[in-house]
C-alpha cells in the first residue's frame, strides 16, 4: 500500500526520517520534554483559543485602558446608570464611572490577583510538598497534618474570616488567597516527590555525597514542574473565582478599585429596573476568563503526559 | 489528544468544572434577566398576602432588627427598630406624639392629660387616664415613679439623658394619689419643650418589672437606691434575646401588642393584647416582622407579592428620579401599582454622622472647625439626592429639619446652607491652615502649631488625613452616597477608608467613649436622627456635653448654653440661635435626609398610609 507521505519524501530527495518501531514516532535526534510538550499543546485547538482569550483578556484589561481613558477614580453623579451610547459604549453604573473602563480597571484586579496569588500558591505549595515528600518520616507526617488542618476548613470560611479582620487591598487579597490556596499544589507536590526521592539519580546524589537540600532543588522540584504549572493555571482560575465571590459578598476590594465580582454584585442591586450592562458584561467576562484558563490548563496537562508517555 | 485526555488524571477533569461554572455563572444571569423588564411588566403571585388570616406582615428595614426590649435602652441599642417597632407596640410612653400623621403631640394615644403648670411654671402636674396593664393592674402614678427612679439612678445608661435635665433639673417629685404626678423643677422652662421633650421620655413601667431575680421584689418604685439592682436585672433580661416572647416579664404590657413569637434575627410576631385599655383596640389577629438583610432582598419578596403586607420600595428600582421641586413624602411613579400603594414616609429628623472628638489618634484633627468644614464642603448631598435617592429626601444643614419647608423653626442660615459641596472651598479650608493637600493621595499637615495658618492643637507634624468610616450595610443608596463621598474627599487628599457593617454594629460602635480604646473614628448608620423622645429639636439629647446620644462626645460650651436658652425659653429666636451656632460648627458631618421608607403598603390594607412621622407604627389601626 502506497503511502502519500513517504511517497512524498522520495520525491524530494531527501533521505528518510527513521521511525520506532513500536512507537512509529522518529529516532535519532532528541526533542526536549518541552518542544514535545509544546507541539502537543498546539495541537489542542481548545487550548489554543483560550490562550488567545486569555491574551486579550489581558490586553483588555492593561493595554486597552491606554487607548481607552475613562477617570474611575472620582465619582459623578451626574452621569449614574446610563444605557449604552455615545461617549460610554456599555452604559454607566451607579456612581457615574463609564461601565467599559470599569470592566478593564476590574479586569486588572481580577487578573492581577488571580496570577499573583497562583504563583504565591504554587511557590509555597511547591516548596512544602517538595520538602515533605523528599524527607518523608516525621517531617512528612507534621508538616502534612498542617495541610490536612487547614483543608478541614471551608475556604470561603477562612476567606471571610481573614478579609474581615484585614481591610481589604490588591496586596492583602493577594497575600489572603495565595496563603489559602497553596494546600493543593502541596498535597500534589508531596505525592510526586515520594515517587522521585526512590529514584537512581537521587540515590545517586546521596551516595556522592550530595545535600538533601541539593536533591531536593536540583531534583526533586524540576521533575515536578510539569504538575505544578498545570495546577497553577487551575490556581489562576480559582483565584478569580474566589476574589469573585468576595466581591459578590460585598468583602472584596474598596472602591474606587473594583474587580468583577464586585461589579455584579453592585449590577445585582439594579436588577429590576433592568440595568443589564451593569450585570452581564462582568458576569459573562468572569466565565469567559475562567473557562479560558482552564482549557489553557487542560492543554498543558496532556503537554505534560505526552512527555511521561515518551519516557 | 482524546486518548491523552482518557489517560488523564494529574489534577482533575477540568471539563466538568468548565461546565459547572458555565451553569452556575448562567444560572445566575437567568436569574438577572427575569428580574428585569419595564415597572409595568411587575410580575406578582397574590396580593392580600395577609387577608385570608387577618394577618399583616412588614418589612424590617435592611440590615436592621430589634435586640433591645426594656423601654429603658442604652445608645447601643437606642434605635427606631427597637422603639418604634417593638417597645412601643407592647410598652406605651406616657405621652404619644405623632397625630394623624403630623408631627404634634397625639392627646387621644397618650397614657395622661397634657401637663397643667403652675407656681410660676415650676410645678408641673399630671393627670393619670385610666389604662390597665395586662396583668389586670391599673396604671398608677406609682408606675411613673418607677420609671423616673431608674432614670435618677441609671441617668448615664439612658440614651435620652442629658446633664442638666430630666431629671436632674427636678427637685421633687411626687405621687400624691394613684392618678397624679407632680414635679417641681428648679426653675420655669418653657412648657412645650418640657413636654416635648422632658416628660416624653417617660414610659411607666409595671410593677412586675420591679424585681431584683426572678423571685425576688425589688423596691425601685418607691425607693431610687433600691434601682440599681432592679436595673442589673431588667438589663440582663433585655439582652437574653431568646426568652423575649416566653419572659413572664415582658408579657405585662399596656399597649395594644403582645409579643408572641421572637426571633433574634428580626422575625417576629404580635398578638393583639385582649385587655388594651386604650381607644382603638387591634382588627388583626396577628402582627409579624420579618427581616431583610439588604433592600434588594426585600424587594424581591416584596414583588413575589405573597408574603410582604407593608414592605418598602427600594430607590434604585426606580427608574426615574421623581421631580426635584416634591416633597420627600410625596409618592412618584409607582412600579408596583397593581398590587401595592405607595407612601413616602418621611421623618422629622436630620441625618448626619458623628465624628469621633474622643479619638486619641485622629480626635484632635476632629476637633479643628477648618477640617469639619472641609469634609462637609466634599458632602454632595444634591447630586446624592437627585441621582441615589431619586429626590426622596432633602438636604440637611443644621440640627432643624428642612421639611416641611415652611416650618418656622428653619434659621435663615440653615436655608442657605453654609457649606455647600465645594471641592474648592474644602481645599481652601486645609491649605489655609498649614496643610499640604495631595488630590488622589493623603494630605500632611505642613505646619503644625495653635496660630493662625497652623495645623491646631494636638495635631503633630506630618499627620495625615487618613480616616476609617464604617456605614450601615444593606441600603444601595448610602452606599452610593459613601463612595461619593470618598472620592469628593479623596480630591483633597482625605483618605477615607470606607467599610459596610450591619445596622447594629455601626450603631454600637458610634458612644460616647474616652481613653485609649475610643478607637472608633466615623460611624455612619444612615439615619442620623429621628427627634423621638426629644420632639422638639433643641437638640440636648445630641450636641450638649455629655449627652448620652452625643455619639462623638462633641463639646462647646458655647452651644451648651444656647440650648439651655431654647429649654427655658419659648419662641424661635433662641431657637435659632442655637440653630446657626449649630449649622457653623458641624458637631457632626451633616448628610442628606432621606425619606426613612418608600412603603408600600398592600392594596385593601386600610390605615397602614397614614405614617408617624417620628417613626411609631400603629398596626392597631390597619384592618383589612
Amino acid at each position: 500500500m502506497s503511502d502519500p507521505g513517504r511517497a512524498e519524501v522520495e520525491v524530494s530527495g531527501a533521505l528518510p526520517e527513521p521511525v520506532h518501531a513500536a512507537t512509529g514516532l522518529p529516532v535519532g535526534k532528541a526533542k526536549s520534554m518541552f518542544r514535545l510538550g509544546f507541539e502537543v499543546f498546539i495541537q489542542n485547538k481548545l487550548a489554543i483559543v483560550g490562550l488567545v482569550v486569555l491574551a486579550l483578556a489581558v490586553l483588555f484589561c492593561f493595554v486597552a485602558p491606554l487607548f481607552y481613558r475613562t477617570d474611575q477614580v472620582t465619582v459623578n453623579l451626574l452621569q449614574t446608570n446610563l444605557p449604552p451610547g455615545p461617549g460610554h459604549p456599555l452604559g454607566t453604573d451607579e456612581t457615574g464611572y463609564d461601565e467599559l473602563g470599569r470592566l478593564m480597571v476590574g479586569g486588572q484586579t481580577s487578573l492581577a490577583i488571580g496570577f499573583a496569588a497562583a504563583i504565591i500558591a504554587t511557590i509555597v505549595g511547591t516548596v512544602w510538598g517538595a520538602i515533605a515528600g523528599f524527607f518523608g518520616g516525621a517531617v512528612d507526617a507534621v508538616m502534612m497534618r498542617i495541610v490536612d488542618a487547614i483543608l478541614s476548613i471551608p475556604i470561603l470560611f477562612l476567606l471571610l474570616f481573614l478579609v474581615t479582620i484585614v481591610r481589604p487591598s490588591i496586596p492583602v487579597m493577594i497575600f489572603v488567597l495565595g496563603l489559602t490556596a497553596w494546600l493543593v499544589p502541596a498535597r500534589l507536590v508531596r505525592g510526586e516527590s515520594l515517587t522521585l526521592r526512590v529514584r537512581e539519580y537521587v540515590q545517586a546524589v546521596r551516595v556522592m555525597g550530595g545535600s538533601s537540600w541539593h536533591s531536593v532543588l536540583r531534583h526533586i522540584m524540576p521533575n515536578v514542574v510539569g504538575t505544578v504549572i498545570v495546577n497553577a493555571t487551575f490556581q489562576v482560575a480559582d483565584a478569580i473565582l474566589l476574589i469573585a465571590y468576595l466581591g459578590y459578598l460585598g468583602l472584596g476590594i474598596s472602591p474606587p478599585a473594583t474587580d468583577w465580582g464586585g461589579m455584579l454584585s453592585n449590577g445585582s442591586a439594579f436588577i429590576f429596573p433592568n440595568y443589564w450592562w451593569l450585570i452581564y458584561p462582568p458576569g459573562i467576562l468572569i466565565i469567559v476568563v475562567v473557562v479560558a484558563v482552564n482549557l489553557v490548563g487542560d492543554g498543558l496537562r496532556d503537554s505534560v503526559e505526552v512527555r511521561l508517555q515518551r519516557r | 489528544m482524546k486518548k491523552l485526555r482518557t489517560h488523564g488524571g494529574i489534577i482533575r477533569k477540568p471539563i466538568f468544572r468548565i461546565l459547572g461554572i458555565i451553569a452556575a455563572v448562567l444560572l445566575a444571569l437567568t436569574a438577572c434577566s427575569s428580574g428585569g423588564g419595564s415597572p409595568t411588566a411587575t410580575k406578582t403571585s397574590g396580593t392580600n398576602p395577609g387577608k385570608a388570616a387577618d394577618t399583616a406582615t412588614m418589612a424590617l428595614p435592611p440590615n436592621t432588627v430589634p435586640n433591645w426590649i426594656w423601654p429603658f435602652s442604652p445608645l447601643a441599642d437606642f434605635s427606631v427598630a427597637n422603639g418604634s417597632d417593638l417597645q412601643f407596640l407592647m410598652f406605651r410612653p406616657l405621652y404619644w406624639f405623632g397625630n394623624q400623621g403630623k408631627a404634634e403631640i397625639n392627646d387621644s394615644l397618650s397614657l395622661a392629660a397634657e401637663p397643667t403648670y403652675s407656681n410660676g411654671g415650676k410645678t408641673v402636674t399630671i393627670k393619670l387616664k385610666d389604662y390597665k396593664w395586662s396583668n389586670g393592674e391599673t396604671l398608677t402614678s406609682q408606675n411613673v415613679m418607677f420609671w423616673f427612679n431608674m432614670l435618677k439612678a441609671e441617668k448615664k445608661n439612658f440614651a435620652a439623658y442629658a446633664p442638666g435635665q430630666f431629671p436632674d433639673n427636678v427637685v421633687s417629685a411626687s405621687a400624691p394619689d394613684a392618678k397624679t404626678v407632680v414635679f417641681n423643677t428648679n426653675k420655669a422652662y418653657s412648657q412645650q419643650w418640657f413636654l416635648y421633650n422632658q416628660l416624653s421620655t417617660i414610659t411607666p413601667m409595671p410593677n412586675a418589672w420591679d424585681m431584683t431575680a426572678a423571685n425576688t421584689k425589688g423596691d425601685c418604685a418607691t425607693n431610687e437606691s433600691g434601682c440599681a439592682a432592679v436595673y442589673a436585672y431588667l438589663t440582663a433580661q433585655s439582652k437574653d434575646l431568646p426568652t423575649y416572647a416566653t419572659n413572664p416579664l415582658w408579657q405585662v404590657v399596656d399597649g395594644p401588642w403582645k409579643l408572641s413569637k421572637f426571633n433574634a434575627d428580626g422575625h417576629l410576631t404580635f398578638v393583639p393584647n385582649t385587655s388594651y385599655s386604650g381607644p382603638v383596640k387591634p382588627a388583626l389577629k396577628e402582627f409579624i416582622e420579618v427581616p431583610f438583610t439588604t433592600d434588594s432582598a426585600e424587594f424581591n419578596v416584596l414583588r413575589a407579592g405573597d408574603t410582604i403586607d407593608v414592605g418598602y420600595l427600594p430607590t434604585q428600582d426606580l427608574k426615574q428620579a421623581k421631580p426635584a421641586n416634591t416633597g420627600p413624602a410625596e409618592a412618584g411613579p409607582n412600579p408596583l401599582s397593581t398590587n401595592y400603594t405607595l407612601a413616602p414616609w418621611f421623618l422629622y429628623g436630620v441625618n448626619y454622622f458623628p465624628i469621633n472628638f474622643n479619638n486619641p489618634t485622629v480626635g484632635p484633627i476632629f476637633k479643628q472647625l477648618y477640617f469639619r468644614q472641609a469634609l462637609q464642603s466634599v458632602v454632595d448631598q444634591k447630586g446624592i439626592l437627585g441621582s441615589a435617592a431619586k429626590n426622596y429626601g432633602v438636604p440637611t444643614t443644621g440640627p432643624v429639619p428642612l421639611y416641611p419647608s415652611d416650618s418656622p423653626l428653619i434659621s435663615q442660615t440653615e436655608k442657605n446652607n453654609p457649606y455647600p459641596f465645594s471641592i474648592a472651598n474644602a481645599k481652601k479650608y486645609l491649605t489655609d491652615n498649614g496643610w499640604t493637600v495631595n488630590p488622589g493621595g493623603t494630605s500632611v499637615c505642613a505646619k503644625p502649631g495653635t496660630g493662625a495658618g497652623e495645623c491646631g492643637a494636638g495635631v503633630a507634624a506630618g499627620a495625615k488625613m487618613d480616616f476609617d468610616l464604617q456605614y450601615a450595610s444593606g441600603n444601595q443608596t448610602i452606599t452610593t452616597a459613601m463612595q461619593s463621598m470618598k472620592s469628593n474627599a479623596a480630591q483633597v487628599g482625605i483618605t477615607l477608608n470606607i467599610s459596610s457593617e450591619p445596622f447594629n454594629k455601626v450603631i454600637a460602635a458610634a458612644s460616647p467613649c474616652s481613653g485609649k480604646t475610643c478607637t472608633w473614628q466615623m460611624a455612619n448608620w444612615g439615619g442620623g436622627w429621628v427627634y423621638l423622645p426629644d420632639y422638639y429639636p433643641t437638640g440636648e439629647e445630641l450636641w450638649q456635653t455629655g449627652a448620652g446620644s452625643n455619639s462623638g462626645s462633641y463639646s462647646n460650651p458655647m452651644v451648651d448654653q444656647l440650648i439651655t436658652n431654647t429649654t427655658t425659653t419659648s419662641g424661635v429666636d433662641v431657637l435659632h440661635a442655637y440653630e446657626d451656632a449649630l449649622a457653623k460648627d458641624l458637631p457632626v458631618i451633616w448628610q442628606p435626609n432621606y425619606t426613612y421608607s418608600l412603603t408600600e403598603v398592600a392594596n385593601g390594607l386600610k390605615g397602614a398610609t397614614t405614617q408617624n412621622p417620628y417613626s411609631p407604627i400603629n398596626p392597631e389601626n390597619w384592618a383589612w
